[in-house]
């Protein structure tokens, strides 16, 4: 089912952005009222939430484990992860199984996941625009031509995941 | 967690790298020690000499491949000295070996640090070097004198290879008689024929070179001279050889030193008649290889696909390395591979492809029978007769595919025990006692996974029983026993369990001096110990912090003791039993279960949540009678049948928030890790399952206290808890008991968000 979504969402992608230029395909998905984008390459499954079983003394960010098709998965909030307002989980509340070429997948919550855009590389800006130091799981900010001036904050997994 | 389908191309590769090198390092531990048996015989072999440099080329490339530069760097010199050795310019011995032994445990420790799981051992691996370098010094300028007393033409010196050469001398050096084995082949299978020739004459002697004799024969034959050294006699190389077209001929020993004569060319016995050439002109007209001698023969030497690249002359050691020896202070090595992979006989796996096509079956016929009925045509009953037939048959193919994963799972326990050769022998060596170790049921199958964690405890007991059990070899011989002590692991299975024994036939243990050390430590009373029975007395040495030897060796004593073994093996779900007698010796005796894929867990409920607790480590589970808890140092103790039990409350340890309604009554489920008690009190006990337990995840691996989770069949996840680990946390301090209480805060949270989803 999970691949299906994918699948279709990308379609919907390709019909919109009909060049095949050097787009890079990414996932928009909310968390707090944010929309963010996370490229599609590190997102191995989109599921629904199943029962989470909690692993007591685990750190705050891991909500508990979950059984993939009879593998384990961590899964950890990302809102809790990114410490931004915590909010209960609905009929929208999805888990992406990262897949970013650590060892292991990881099941992050999202507040909900939307479409696939392809980022052409002018679309991006460097997180930098941020000022500061900007922090390390920000990838950039994405523009999309096509998206009514729409800003999603372009996510990198592996900081994110590397430092569970 | 393996990644299944999405796994990296590069980490793949890395891992065959890994299980790969890990192979070659075994092998070489293998071979060394094959060396080591046949130098006690007095014999240098030459074959096996071989194999270890074959291997550490080998090594050296793969390493190279993988940038595992110092691996490579080892691989180097270490070829570089073998290369010494197999021409005779260095002399295997004890020296020699010792540094290719400690080669190859820096070799698993290097191995170690390219996968991130130890430390760099930069010192000794410098030490290492600076000690390999020295033998290239070594080297003797000139080669000692030829085997003139031959009547070889001197032509051959000048197409054999530097090791052929060495070969032949020293197989002249130690009189073993000479032979030309003139063949014919056909060109179209001179390859198996060979081959077949060599396999036929090997048990009789060594092939020092074989030469094309270069006589015109015919387009699609060549001929061949074979030299070969053999102690046999030349009536017994023919009968072996015999074959159309073999002349066997004894080389000539020359009966003055006069100069080498022509040798008088052979006739063959069947085939186109050489023509009467002298093997001088027949070696040069044959000899494309003059131009380049040595790598060609080599080629020949070797099997294809293992050519050694012929060394760059000493290999430049770099300038005047210290002379310090290798590093005196080792650092705890451990035996554990790196390996995660398992190599599976394709039989195995056929039978497993063929229990898959059976279930295949009975899922057709599954749907064929969900169409049925809902097409409403057939006998309900019939039906149903039919879903309990292929019920049982799903059942049937279930357990088969089960039994046949499991045996995927198994690997002979040869695979610790070849490491152990090697750590036997070091040891021994450092200690100055003379250790045979004999291995019986090497082929013993049990779970992967166990063999991997037996490793290092069956390493410690070996340590013990060599620097605590052997005596001396003045010692032993004074008490009328062989001068070298034996240590013997046996294995063997028995039912559903492996035993391992560990003996001994060292001075065994002294009842009245662990007594008298346990007394000094204060780990017991005289008055307790006078009660004591032998077998309890014994048992003392797995406690913590026990050493009957009065200052720490090198070996044995550095904190590492038994009972660390001890508990190493209750974590596996074994057991250590230890019987001794005084100047026969000490046997320890593990029995553990085959595989550790499938448990038997005792499934409790705390707070409307689910845990697995081991059965393994489960004595009892009994009803809490609050009124015999007693508060002692802020810690519970329950008073069961006159004596005292730590208690622990799971709800409080893991912080998980009570629930609400009134708990009639409690249970204490009762667990034992070898001499420690520890009762975990939970709401309910729901009965026993077998369960498969699967890790959690690496990030998870912080988190203490579980061993993995299981799925029960409604796709709920069940934690396991994991007894040893909770036991030796909660005996251990008081405080986790604070930080559980402080984890619980978020626990509660979390339950309350979880509760809205």
């Amino acid at each position: 089912m999970a691949a299906l979504t994918k699948m279709a969402a990308e379609r919907r992608a390709l019909r919109r952005t009909g060049d095949g230029g050097k787009r890079i395909e990414h996932l928009a998905l909310s968390l707090a009222g944010e929309k963010y984008a996370v490229p599609i390459a590190h997102v191995g499954e989109i599921l629904r939430l199943p029962p989470i079983t909690e692993v007591p003394r685990a750190p705050r960010d891991v909500l508990g484990v979950i059984s993939v098709r009879g593998r384990l998965v961590t899964v950890v909030d990302l809102r809790r992860r990114l410490g931004v307002q915590e909010a209960p989980f609905d009929g929208k509340t999805r888990i992406l199984l990262s897949d970013v070429g650590l060892a292991e997948s990881i099941g992050l919550i999202v507040d909900e996941v939307h479409q696939v855009w392809r980022f052409a590389a002018d679309e991006i800006e460097a997180a930098s625009v941020l000022g500061g130091e900007p922090p390390a799981h920000i990838a950039g900010l994405g523009r999309p031509a096509g998206g009514n001036g729409e800003v999603f904050v372009i996510l990198n997994l592996r900081p994110i995941l590397a430092a569970l | 967690m393996g990644e299944g389908g999405s796994q990296d191309p590069n980490d793949k590769a890395r891992e065959e790298f890994f299980s790969e090198a890990q192979e070659l390092i075994d092998g070489l531990g293998r071979d060394l020690l094959a060396i080591d048996e046949a130098l006690k015989g007095g014999i240098v072999p030459p074959d096996a000499i071989n194999d270890v440099f074959r291997g550490v080329h080998t090594l050296k490339g793969l390493t190279g491949v993988f940038g595992a530069g110092r691996m490579a760097g080892l691989s180097h010199e270490l070829e570089d000295l073998l290369d010494d050795v197999r021409l005779g310019r260095v002399p295997m011995g004890s020296p020699v070996l010792d540094l290719l032994f400690q080669s190859v445990s820096l070799y698993v420790r290097l191995l170690a640090v390219e996968s991130g799981a130890a430390t760099d051992p930069v010192l000794e691996l410098d030490d290492l070097l600076t000690a390999l370098g020295q033998y290239s010094h070594k080297k003797p300028g000139s080669r000692p004198g030829s085997g003139a007393q031959y009547d070889l033409d001197p032509s051959i010196f000048g197409v054999l290879t530097e090791y052929e050469e060495h070969r032949l001398r020293s197989n002249i050096q130690e009189g073993i008689a000479l032979y030309r084995i003139r063949v014919l082949f056909p060109l179209a299978t001179i390859d198996s024929a060979l081959e077949n020739l060599k396999t036929r004459a090997k048990p009789l002697g060594e092939i020092v070179t074989y030469l094309p004799t270069g006589s015109s024969t015919g387009v699609d034959t060549i001929e061949l001279d074979i030299l070969m050294a053999s102690r046999a006699s030349i009536g017994e190389l023919r009968a072996a050889l015999a074959s159309a077209g073999v002349t066997v001929d004894a080389v000539p020993k020359r009966t003055s030193s006069s100069a080498p004569i022509p040798v008088t060319p052979t006739t063959p016995i069947a085939g186109p008649a050489a023509p009467s050439e002298s093997p001088h002109s027949a070696a040069t007209t044959a000899m494309p290889a003059r131009m380049e001698p040595s790598s060609q023969r080599e080629a020949a030497a070797v099997p294809p696909g293992e050519v050694p690249s012929v060394p760059a002359a000493a290999a430049a050691p770099t300038g005047h390395r210290g002379s310090q020896g290798p590093a005196a202070s080792r650092q705890e090595l451990s035996l554990r591979s790196v390996v995660q992979t398992v190599r599976v006989d394709i039989r195995k796996l056929d039978r497993l492809m063929t229990i898959v096509g059976e279930l295949a079956i009975v899922r057709t016929a599954l749907s064929r029978l969900a169409e049925r009925s809902r097409a409403g045509t057939g006998d309900p009953r019939e039906l149903l007769i039919e879903l309990g037939r292929l019920h049982r048959a799903f059942e049937r193919h279930l357990s088969q595919m089960q039994s046949g994963i499991l045996e995927v799972r198994m690997v002979p326990l040869g695979q610790a025990f070849d490491k152990l050769g090697r750590i036997v022998r070091q040891i021994s060596r450092v200690h100055g006692k003379l250790v045979n170790l004999v291995v019986t049921g090497a082929e013993t199958e049990i779970d992967k996974l166990i063999v991997e964690e037996l490793s290092d405890p069956l390493m410690h007991m070996i340590r013990n029983a060599i620097d605590h059990g052997i005596e001396s070899s003045d010692e032993r011989v004074h008490a009328g026993k062989p001068a070298a002590g034996t240590i013997a692991l046996n294995a063997f299975q028995k039912g559903n369990q492996v035993v391992l024994e560990v003996e001994d036939d060292g001075h065994g243990m002294d009842r009245d001096k662990i007594l008298s050390v346990a007394i000094e430590r204060g780990m017991l009373t005289p008055d307790e110990a006078r009660d004591l029975s032998t077998r309890d007395v014994l048992s003392l040495v797995f406690l913590p912090g026990f050493t009957t030897k009065g200052e720490a060796t090198d070996l044995s004593g550095r904190g590492v003791g038994l009972d660390v073994v001890r508990t190493n093996i209750s974590k596996l779900g074994g057991v250590i039993d230890v019987t001794s007698e005084i100047g026969i010796g000490t046997k320890m005796t593990i029995t553990l279960p085959i595989t550790l894929a499938i448990i038997n867990v005792l499934l409790v409920d705390v707070s409307g949540r689910l845990f697995a607790i081991p059965l393994a480590n489960v004595t009892e589970a009994i009803v809490l009678d609050e009124h015999q808890v007693r508060t002692v140092e802020t810690r519970e103790m329950l008073s069961i049948r006159g004596a005292s039990l730590p208690i622990c409350r799971i709800a409080s340890l893991f912080g998980i928030p009570r629930r609400n309604r009134v708990q009639p009554r409690s249970f204490v489920v009762i667990t034992e890790l070898g001499e420690r008690r520890l009762g975990f009190v939970v709401d309910e006990v729901l009965g026993q399952q077998d369960i498969v337990i699967k890790p959690l995840g690496k990030s998870l691996k912080a988190v203490r206290g579980f061993a993995g989770a299981t799925e029960l069949g409604d796709q709920r996840l069940v934690l396991v808890i994991d007894a040893a680990e909770l036991i030796d946390e909660v005996l251990a301090s008081g405080e986790t008991r604070l930080f559980a209480l402080a984890g619980g805060h978020h626990a509660s949270a979390l339950q309350a968000r979880g509760g809205e989803a």
